[in-house]
């Protein structure tokens, strides 16, 4: 999958969760600070990115991603 | 009879059900037998049956018809799943079936679900894990968007008091601090069954210093009696003008029904907290019991991860009391 394939999906997935436009989700955007999702809701986009990238992550190092594009670098490694 | 001897005794016969999702941990299933034997309430094991039984019976605990629910049961997953989509649109029903087989999103669902009263967890999760499952699947009690914690403290002289919050929210908003003392008011009236008198403290007495930290407290005591106006909340107060009717006396000029006669103690952040309730143990020879995690719609606690079957115990039967 191309690296900017990744990228719309991921950011479809954080719209769809975090309920924000997709307009104002960039690589940079932290989940957050940027965002507004609750610390409590890693968990939700953790399981929402397995669910659409049909992978299995390292649940503590998946939570440990802070930003857009550190979720598309990480979920990348899934599917090379 | 102590505080914990009290509870355990007001608890037991009544039934209750408690959730218990780490039943890899032997301490939790003795724990388990425990409450079983002594009637105290009704564990039920979250897991993998076969596992949980042969474990069981390797440690010669035996089974003491402990009721054991399957964590693979695919009409419990599918049950769990819809509820949580229904509770949280955002995530599809797909998303919620990878979220509800976690072991404490899975026990979350059943306190969320009305199959058990309450649920204990921490052995061998972190308190961050369980906060976050029971914030996701329970959610939080009336006016409160936040979790927090309170130590029961039981003087040498048996006098009780509730502090909070000595073991969550490090650097609390006024509006964190408005949801820590209802979440303890609330907490004090279930266990105690008396009227809190909720001081919130500070190192200034009604105006007496002036500084950001002090109007933060002022703000919170505001917030609090505009959410909750049924309890007695006052401040902010130097502890000295919450504990001792003499001092707050000499230093408030209006009345005040919390001031001097104060059951419970809300700190201003969590340095405070923390050091108070070591201080009152180590020093004045007090014994701590907690932290009981509050907040939830319905009871969830944390253990610490050192905690002992006994320990273990007397956390899910104050936690059952909360419900």
């Amino acid at each position: 999958m191309e690296r900017a394939e990744i990228e719309k999906k991921v950011k479809e997935v954080v719209s769809r969760i975090l309920g924000v436009d997709e307009s104002i989700i960039t690589p940079e955007s932290r989940f957050v600070e940027d965002l507004g999702a609750e610390s409590v809701q890693s968990l939700e986009l953790v399981a929402a990115f397995e669910e659409a990238f049909d992978i299995e992550m390292e649940e503590q190092a998946a939570l440990e991603v802070k930003t857009v594009g550190k979720a598309v670098d990480f979920i990348s490694k899934y599917l090379k | 009879m102590g505080i914990l001897e009290n509870l355990i005794k007001k608890v037991s016969g009544g039934g209750k059900k408690i959730v218990l999702p780490e039943s890899a941990d032997n301490r939790i299933l003795q724990a388990a037998v425990l409450l079983k034997e002594k009637n105290i309430a009704e564990p039920v094991l979250v897991g993998v049956p076969e596992e949980i039984e042969k474990t069981l019976t390797n440690s010669e605990l035996g089974c003491a018809g402990i009721e054991i629910i399957d964590i693979n049961d695919p009409s419990l997953l599918d049950e769990f799943a819809k509820l949580y989509q229904q509770q949280r649109p955002n995530v599809s029903e797909k998303i919620a079936h990878r979220l509800v087989r976690r072991p404490l999103i899975f026990a979350g669902m059943m306190v969320a679900s009305g199959k058990v009263d309450a649920m204990v967890a921490g052995a061998a999760n972190t308190t961050a894990d369980v906060i976050q499952a029971a914030a996701l699947t329970i959610g939080y009690q009336k006016n409160i968007s936040s979790s927090s914690s309170f130590f029961i403290m039981e003087m040498p002289d048996g006098k009780i008091f509730f502090y909070a919050d000595c073991a969550v929210n490090i650097q609390p908003t006024s509006e964190v601090l408005a949801d820590i003392a209802i979440a303890t008011a609330t907490s004090y009236r279930k266990l105690m069954n008396q009227e809190p008198l909720v001081a919130f403290l500070s190192f200034s007495s009604k105006g007496s210093a002036s500084h950001p930290d002090v109007d933060k407290v002022v703000n919170a005591v505001e917030i609090a009696k505009q959410k909750d106006p049924y309890t007695a909340y006052d401040g902010e107060f130097q502890a000295d003008t919450a504990l001792s009717e003499a001092v707050a006396k000499k230093k408030l000029k209006d009345p005040s029904r919390v001031a001097g006669r104060a059951n419970v103690l809300i700190f201003p952040d969590l340095d405070a907290g923390n050091i108070a309730y070591k201080i009152t143990q180590y020093l004045a020879g007090a014994r701590a019991y907690g932290p009981i995690l509050q907040g939830f719609a319905k009871p969830v606690s944390d253990l610490s991860r050192g905690a002992k079957p006994e320990d273990i115990v007397a956390v899910c039967a104050i936690t059952c009391l909360l419900s």
